[in-house]
């Protein structure tokens, strides 16, 4: 199964918030759809679901026009909520039905999901009753009762501490195992780099990297190295390189946290070059290799200024 | 429809399985059926021997009252226990001595005979519904009259047979009897207003609840929104008309097993012709419906439930003028406001009802009122579908119903 979005514009009032999205997916990978708040993740994801209209483009599946109530679509939306005060079973079972399932099988599949999520011991309760990560799990367990042959969830780990992230995690990965399509947007990188073999960052309703995500490391990581010298600060680093190294090198950013500095190699030279610079200098290397981006290094390169989220997504 | 048949299942079941509605429909069912039962169980009691009046109605015990009659009028005051037996009279001597036994509640009221023609009536509270006062003033100008009519050599007690002489009459009814009708008339019409204004808020607030608590967005994508508006307003009407039919069939059910001991006493609200009933079933199902879609609209027009009140304005009021529009039609049944209003799909669910019940209406009239309010129905419905399918996503401050219709026609 193969989906594709072709060049989806969409305008609110007088503003047009997508600009020509384009991005394709097949069964069996998970699709990140990255971005800044506002960048128009969201409305990219809901026009998929036919939450909202397209002004133009489209999106097809297999070649034909992909209509969202014609498949087993398990979408967990950014906007979460549920029946408060229905019990848990009861509006699981119901959605596993309007998803088209009958009721005995809406009901063994919500008993499965409750299992695997490690809530069962809530299924008779009402919802307002469980904590704020179960209740989550409910969420979660109602996008998959229905065994979605597509499985979209818009920032699934917002809100989830550590344990039910791994189980979300878990999960997510079965998923994909088993074949299904998954696209995903997140803020946490980690957990994208983790499943996603290929991203699209959105900026500005703008796609401004798709692709495969280790080729975008290998192309983002091509002719940079990273270097990291005890008892000098990445600052102190990048300033020596541009004053002593600046004719086979450039600095082209820092890792504060690490003190590390990247470093581009000038056409025509090598890391042959650099690695006898460091000896002539006698320095007490901590690092020096290739450079490997992080996601979120390429994120926040693609996505303008670094903000306190990415940063937090760095220091995580 | 699978779809709409799960949205109806589970709404209907979130009415069934909401305590209190149970609880209400109980309580109401059984309060109807004493309202009838209880009644007719005393005067069967009453008939199987004990203590009743000539005129078949039990005998009460005779209201105290008290008189000063220092003229004499009614042989200072003894007259009385013949001319009205009903009443315990005590007769005082001073009108501080009535006072303190009306102040004191020892009697119902004190009267201070004036003159042939003139008395005070002196009560602590004056009562709304007493006529204490009134049969004491008719005693007291009979008196007069008697008085008056032998001081001039008048046969007083002939001209009182004169003037008391029935009249032998018969009313034929080639139509219908308003005053027998007026008051089932009245009851369906009432019920079916509280019916709208209940549900109706019931069904607003279901509607907004699920963009409230932000369930909406999965619900729109997991079922077609004509599936899920049509079973959310239709699971209100269901739980409404049921809730009415129990209530209104508890009352039937103590009427029919109590007939024999009651008799025709409540016929004026039972005896409901089978014309009036087929009326009152299509122009009050689709009439409700047709408001329940309406409040189902403006349930999708705004985010917040404590918004629905403000944003219901307009179609309460709708309903108190449909109310309103009966109640003169219980007049004025056969005028031609009510024979236009009739015909108008807001209006005609109460209209068409008084017409049938009080008034003089065709098949034809029916038939085509009928069609239109039908039509009218499924219009509000489409549009609903519409309205809540595009108010999906937009929160904060209620969305006019003009601006909705706009924004649909952008669309």
């Amino acid at each position: 199964m193969k989906l594709e979005v072709k060049n989806l514009t969409k305008t609110f009032g007088e503003k047009e918030v997508l600009h020509g999205i384009s991005f394709s997916i097949e069964s069996g990978k998970a699709l990140g759809l990255l971005g800044r708040n506002g960048a128009g993740k969201t409305t990219t994801i809901r026009i998929l679901m036919d939450v909202f209209r397209a002004n133009s483009g489209e999106i097809l599946l297999d070649g034909s026009k992909f209509v969202p109530s014609r498949h087993r679509i398990g979408y967990l939306p950014e906007e979460r909520g549920l029946y408060p005060k229905k019990t848990v079973s009861e509006q699981i079972i119901y959605l596993g039905m309007l998803r088209g399932l009958s009721q005995k099988t809406a009901k063994e599949n919500m008993k499965k999901w409750l299992k695997r999520l490690g809530v069962e011991e809530y299924e008779n309760r009402k919802l307002e009753t469980l904590s704020k990560g179960n209740q989550q799990k409910v969420q979660l367990a109602q996008t998959l009762v229905c065994d979605p042959e597509i499985v979209i969830l818009d920032e699934p780990f917002s809100g989830l501490d550590p344990v039910n992230s791994q189980i979300l995690k878990d999960v997510v990965n079965e998923q994909i195992a088993q074949g299904k399509l998954v696209i995903f947007s997140s803020h946490q990188m980690s957990y994208v780099e983790e499943f996603c073999e290929d991203v699209v960052i959105i900026n500005h309703g703008e796609i401004v990297l798709d692709g495969e995500l280790k080729e975008i490391k290998r192309s983002y990581g091509q002719n940079r190295l990273v270097l990291g010298v005890i008892g000098q600060t990445a600052e102190e680093l990048a300033e020596m390189v541009r004053r002593e190294w600046n004719t086979i090198v450039r600095p082209a950013g820092v890792r504060k946290l690490q003190d590390e500095v990247i470093l581009e190699l000038l056409p025509g030279h090598t890391a042959q070059e650099v690695l006898h610079r460091i000896a002539e200098k006698e320095m007490d290397v901590e690092l020096f290799g290739k450079y490997e981006p992080s996601l979120t290094e390429i994120f926040v390169d693609c996505a303008g200024d670094e903000t306190q989220e990415t940063q937090e997504d760095r220091e995580a | 429809m699978r779809q709409f048949i799960n949205v109806l299942k589970f709404e209907l079941g979130s009415y069934f399985k909401n305590k209190s509605f149970v609880v209400v429909t109980i309580l109401l069912m059984i309060a109807a059926f004493a309202a009838v039962a209880v009644p007719a169980v005393m005067m069967g009691k009453d008939k199987n021997g004990e203590t009743q009046t000539e005129a078949g109605m039990p005998e009460e015990d005779n209201t105290a009252m008290a008189i000063l009659d220092e003229q004499g009028i009614f042989s200072e005051g003894k007259e009385l226990a013949d001319l009205l037996p009903m009443y315990e009279w005590t007769v005082c001597d001073s009108e501080d001595e009535l006072r303190d036994l009306v102040r004191e509640e020892s009697v119902e009221a004190g009267v201070v005979v004036t003159g042939p023609t003139s008395y005070q009536y002196i009560v602590e509270n004056n009562e709304m519904f007493s006529n204490t006062q009134t049969v004491f003033e008719q005693v007291l100008a009979a008196k007069y009259r008697e008085a008056a009519l032998n001081e001039q050599g008048i046969d007083a007690a002939a001209v009182e047979a004169i003037y008391n002489t029935p009249m032998q009459s018969e009313l034929i009814i080639q139509g219908k009897d308003s005053q027998n009708n007026f008051w089932y008339t009245y009851v369906l019409t009432f019920v079916l207003y509280m019916l709208i204004l209940f549900y109706g808020q019931m069904i607003a607030v279901s509607v907004t609840t699920e963009k409230s608590n932000r369930a909406i967005e999965i619900l729109v994508t997991s079922v077609n929104s004509n599936s899920l508006i049509f079973g959310k307003v239709l699971a209100g009407a269901l739980a409404g008309v049921l809730q009415v039919v129990l209530i209104l069939g508890s009352a039937f059910a103590a009427y029919e097993t109590f007939k024999s001991r009651i008799g025709e006493m409540l016929a004026f609200l039972f005896d409901v012709p089978v014309l009036v009933w087929v009326v009152f079933a299509l122009f009050g199902t689709f009439g409700y419906l047709l408001y329940a879609f309406c409040f189902g609209m403006l349930g999708a027009l705004v985010s917040k439930t404590e918004d629905i009140s403000k944003s219901a304005t307009p179609v309460t009021l709708l309903c108190v003028v449909s109310l309103l529009v009966a109640v003169y039609g219980m007049y004025f049944s056969d005028s031609l406001i009510m024979k236009v209003l009739s015909f108008v799909p807001f209006t005609s669910t109460n209209a068409m009802l008084v017409r049938a019940a009080m008034g003089t209406v065709d098949i034809w009239e029916i038939a085509v009122s009928g069609v239109i309010l039908i039509a009218a129905c499924a219009v509000a419905g489409v549009l609903t579908a519409k309205i809540f399918r595009m108010g999906t996503l937009m929160y904060g401050n209620p969305i006019k119903f003009r601006n909705a219709l706009k924004m649909l026609k952008q669309q």
